[in-house]
């Protein structure tokens, strides 16, 4: 096994890379979405439960037939995994924002308002970062579900260390094939867990003290 | 992947619950009731619709017999509620026992595996247990199925444990006060005030099950994969589309049934 990861450690080194440059990226677009359009939300009546339903609806639909649909628009390739992994790592993200502004006290937006704050000013210097708890953890969430979504998306050519699964089914029987699994479910766990990691560092440095528990 | 419930750590929950928000929840409730059988409804029209006016060549015709579609819904949805029957008899009784004082200080550990557990990529460990189970004459389907089961542990697990831990320990008491020995109140009281909880792990793990076992198909498991797998080999979009459809409004459909459980479960004095 050692020989195994030595003989490809360069090639190995850079699908990790990729998949976790993949996952990191979509997250990221996904949750500037998702905050945006849970702040739009937050203002209008109504649409807090219709979001909640259609965040849960999307939730359902198995990433495997998202890359089915998609593939006739967007082809095989990164593009696919792109867009695939940004859709399910914006669901929870959106539905974390949308209860984490509906928690924020209103009476605190009226002091805000109170002291001369804008609206926009509330949104950035009061309701978010009072929300950001509830966000963090919905980020965390997309962020862990992302890494199985990418690995998925290897099966249209997507970028990532979901190929070494792939791989080893192809080359069922061969002596290379076992390791190849391994690498494909170990690799994704390992980097799962170092972002995770850094996503806890993240929400320590980023949480204001005031509202932070433990 | 993990499907979010609503997606928060219970201690991240903001403090003010207002009565709005609470009405917000129903109305989502009530949505998630009434919005997927419309959907569903609507798919398969539009899908019966298609399949019996579109002009298929050979193949597709082929993969998209009627028999074939209605064998591979009733194998995916076999994959399904075997493997979430196996999930609910062993993390519902393991959850359980980790409530108990004496394995408390397991929690942390049986908890820690399963997250771990959920953090490996679904096709990987499909794929892995495929090809390390291969050799011991387990067919596809049931190696399948042992994945799927290891990957929807984690939300019953999680759910039996806080339901259970949730009930009010004045509720025991009162038990043990009348006369109920400690395995009558675990069975009276604190299981069926957990119910509630333990059902939406349930469903959630149903949802995380049917999805996943779209990727059954890549070890011979079989499923409503097949027709989507088959599609994307052969470069056939009529077969991906029709495939990811299908799979997309069975999984749909088994949310549905999970929450109309999760309603008739529920404690009527709740």
């Amino acid at each position: 096994m050692w020989q195994f990861i030595q003989d490809r450690w360069q090639s190995i080194a850079f699908d990790s890379y990729q998949h976790a440059s993949l996952v990191i990226q979509c997250v990221l677009l996904a949750t500037i979405i998702a905050v945006a359009l849970a702040a739009v939300i937050a203002r209008t009546k109504g649409l807090e439960p219709i979001a909640g339903a259609l965040s849960a609806i999307g939730l359902t639909i198995p990433s495997f037939a998202l890359i089915g649909i998609l593939i006739p628009v967007t082809q095989l390739g990164t593009t696919t995994a792109v867009v695939v992994v940004t859709f399910y790592a914006f669901l929870p993200v959106l539905r974390n924002a949308v209860v984490g502004l509906a928690g924020v006290d209103r009476t605190l937006v009226e002091s805000a308002r109170g002291m001369g704050m804008g609206s926009l000013a509330i949104l950035m210097r009061v309701q978010l970062p009072l929300a950001w708890p509830v966000i963090h953890a919905g980020i965390r969430i997309s962020t862990q579900m992302s890494m199985g979504v990418a690995a998925i998306s290897a099966y249209v050519l997507g970028p990532g260390l979901g190929k070494y699964t792939f791989d080893a089914l192809a080359t069922e029987g061969s002596a290379n094939s076992m390791y190849n699994a391994l690498i494909g479910v170990f690799g994704v766990v390992i980097i799962a867990l170092i972002v995770d990691a850094l996503l806890l560092l993240l929400g320590r440095l980023t949480i204001s003290k005031g509202i932070r528990i433990a | 992947m993990s499907i979010a419930e609503p997606a928060l750590e219970p201690d991240a929950a903001p403090a003010a619950q207002d009565s709005s928000s609470t009405s917000r929840l129903d109305r989502e409730q009530w949505l998630m009731l009434v919005l997927p059988p419309l959907l569903i409804v609507a798919g398969s029209i539009g899908f019966l619709w298609w399949r019996s006016t579109a002009e298929l060549d050979s193949v597709e015709a082929n993969a998209l017999r009627w028999s074939e579609i209605g064998r591979q819904t009733v194998e995916h949805i076999e994959l399904t509620f075997v493997s979430a029957a196996i999930v609910v008899l062993l993390a519902v009784p393991l959850g359980v026992l980790l409530t108990r004082q004496r394995f408390r200080p397991l929690t942390p550990f049986a908890i820690g595996l399963a997250n771990a557990g959920q953090a490996a990529p679904s096709v990987g460990l499909i794929v892995l247990l495929f090809l390390w189970l291969n050799g011991t004459g387990l067919s596809g389907f049931w190696i399948s199925i042992i994945a799927l089961s290891i990957y929807g542990i984690l939300p019953v697990l999680r759910n039996t444990i806080t339901g259970v831990e949730g009930v009010d320990q004045t509720l025991i008491e009162a038990g043990r006060g009348v006369g109920m020995t400690s395995f009558g109140t675990l069975l009276h009281i604190e299981m069926r005030l957990a119910v509630p909880v333990i059902m939406s792990g349930l469903r959630t793990a149903l949802v995380l099950i049917a999805g996943t076992a779209a990727l059954a198909t890549f070890v011979n498991g079989g499923g409503l994969g097949q027709t989507l797998y088959a599609g994307i080999s052969l470069f056939r979009i009529s077969l991906m589309v029709s495939g990811a459809l299908l799979v997309a409004m069975l999984a749909l459909f088994i949310e549905w049934l999970g929450r109309l459980l999760e309603l008739a479960a529920r404690p009527k004095g709740l």
